[in-house]
């Protein structure tokens, strides 16, 4: 298996995905602090022009806080641009038929799951925090941290909401044929988990519940409230990856 | 021993029986050539060997183990050369087979030893490159190579000589005879020159059923008498050979056919008393391409 993450890993740098993948992250990161940062300046010289509408402009306070604004709304584009990233991480292997003569020299299949299945959440988890730490280390720069409440344990929640948008990835990598299926289905699961934790019935026991980190940071929720969507998550993500190495060892390659 | 034996298997795609009642077996180092024409599902039956499709009926079996579809352990004993062999296109050959080997756990100093001959073996020992860059005959040769590397007891080939040139099919062709001393080889073809040059043995495979099997040598004397063909100097001579013997059958311009030898000795007595001068005669070579077209039906 050991040589197979490392033909993973060769790929990521070399077509230069890795690259592309940190850079992306890395100006998300710088992205959030500086867009706070700035919007005093953006608010003043947009402030004549308002003026002439009516609308008046007084002093603008920025802390910490509206940087990890900006942190929660900028995130979920990065998970999308991680889900594109690693859509055709084994599809594009099917189609290819990259992977039966390594199939044929007898590597487990459950081996190639799991190294792949290792790759794409090490890719996620990487950009992630290089994300989370840049963001953190501008926000501890210019301002405060100390006002936002439980920062690491939201940070972690939605990490966490990230391996599991992976695991349906990867359980319908086994069964797709092509990266579209596969893009249809992830996609499928979160926006009907969305739907669904529109209802207040729902909205506690859904994984969607993680992706709501700044009512934690505002102090409106305490962690204990995440209990249930966390469960939630942990158990989709056990059963995702028992369906996927189910179908991938029927899977026709 | 036989390294590979398949007894009555079956395999359908939805409403169509592609295969019906394919028997066969391979014995231990012969060059095995599985012949049938385009779309006669060779590269399914080969599939089937290795465990990438599931069958629908009968038995296969690798050096006595029984094949499953999946993880099959039969694949430890098979090394496996696809029609159109593709890599991991970021790396090196060198980087390829060390992959390979490390995937079936040999020493990196074995590795090393075994890249090194076998890439010298198929010519790749100076392409520095990434596999990106290379033509399908170069893939086709680090397709041996990888094929060649655990040093399989059985290594299968699906039609491995069809993207090639002339030089690189003949190349590929002493590859696999030379590769008859360490393993056993099954390859699928529709080339039947390559047969007649290599094999030992050969099944034909035609309408979901072997049609015909044996050795080399069996599967020539299995067809009925070799015809004598005959060419007079002069075209008259032509038209009065057809009048005389009425079992004669014109084939060309001047060509006459026989297809029953024992009349021969009535026909050269006439040659003689007649004193016809002849350019020609011929006992037709029992080609394998006859054969095939004979059970085929055309």
């Amino acid at each position: 298996m050991r040589a197979f993450l490392k033909k993973e890993w060769m790929e990521l740098c070399r077509s230069g995905r890795l690259l592309v993948l940190l850079l992306i992250f890395l100006l998300f990161g710088i992205m959030n602090p500086a867009l706070a940062k700035m919007t005093p300046w953006l608010m003043e010289t947009l402030s004549d022009s308002l003026a002439d509408t009516g609308l008046t402009v007084s002093k603008v306070t920025i802390d910490a806080m509206d940087s990890w604004v900006q942190f929660y709304k900028n995130i979920p584009a990065g998970m999308v641009i991680v889900i594109l990233f690693c859509s055709s991480s084994f599809t594009g292997e099917y189609q290819k038929g990259t992977l039966i003569p390594v199939v044929t020299k007898g590597l487990s299949r459950r081996k190639i799951l799991l190294a792949k299945g290792l790759s794409v959440s090490a890719l996620w988890t990487v950009s992630y925090w290089l994300c989370f730490g840049i963001t953190y280390g501008y926000n501890a720069y210019f301002w405060d941290n100390g006002i936002a409440e439980h920062l690491f344990f939201a940070g972690a929640m939605i990490w966490l909401y990230g391996i599991w948008v992976l695991a349906f990835l990867i359980f319908f990598s086994t069964v797709a044929a092509g990266s579209t299926q596969v893009l249809l289905g992830t996609g499928g699961v979160i926006l009907g988990t969305y739907i669904l934790s529109m209802f207040p019935k729902f909205a506690d026991v859904l994984p969607a519940k993680l992706m709501d980190g700044m009512s934690l940071l505002q102090g409106v929720n305490v962690p204990g409230d995440y209990a249930g969507g966390l469960a939630a998550a942990v158990c989709m993500i056990l059963l995702c990856l028992v369906l996927a190495t189910v179908c991938f060892d029927r899977k026709v390659l | 021993m036989d390294m590979l034996t398949l007894s009555h298997v079956a395999k359908r795609f939805g409403e169509k029986q592609v295969l019906k009642d394919v028997t066969f077996s391979v014995p231990e180092h012969t060059v095995f050539g599985f012949v049938g024409k385009n779309g006669a599902e060779k590269p399914t039956a080969m599939k089937l060997i290795l465990g990438l499709l599931a069958g629908d009926g009968g038995e296969i079996t690798v050096n006595g183990m029984s094949v499953r579809y999946g993880n099959t352990p039969t694949n430890r004993f098979v090394g496996y050369l696809p029609d159109v062999p593709e890599f991991y296109s970021c790396m090196t050959p060198f980087e390829y087979l060390r992959f390979c080997g490390e995937i079936s756990g040999m020493s990196s100093k074995e590795i090393r030893a075994r890249s090194e001959e076998l890439l010298c073996l198929v010519g790749l020992e100076h392409e520095n490159r990434r596999i990106r860059g290379f033509s399908r005959g170069m893939k086709q040769r680090l397709g041996v190579a990888q094929a060649l590397f655990g040093r399989p007891g059985l290594l299968i080939c699906d039609e491995p000589t069809s993207a090639l040139d002339p030089a690189g099919r003949r190349e590929l062709l002493d590859i696999l005879t030379d590769a008859k001393e360490q393993t056993t080889v099954v390859f699928s073809t529709h080339i039947l020159s390559d047969v007649e040059h290599i094999c030992d043995e050969a099944a034909f495979l035609h309408d979901g059923k072997i049609v015909l099997k044996g050795t080399i040598e069996e599967l020539r004397t299995a067809r009925k008498a070799a015809a004598m063909e005959l060419e007079p100097e002069q075209p008259e001579d032509t038209r009065r050979l057809l009048s005389v013997f009425p079992y004669l059958k014109s084939t060309g311009k001047r060509n006459v056919l026989l297809e029953d030898e024992k009349h021969l000795p009535q026909i050269l007595h006439f040659l003689a008393d007649q004193n016809i001068s002849v350019l020609r005669i011929e006992r037709q070579e029992t080609s394998l391409e006859e054969l095939f077209m004979e059970v085929v039906g055309k």
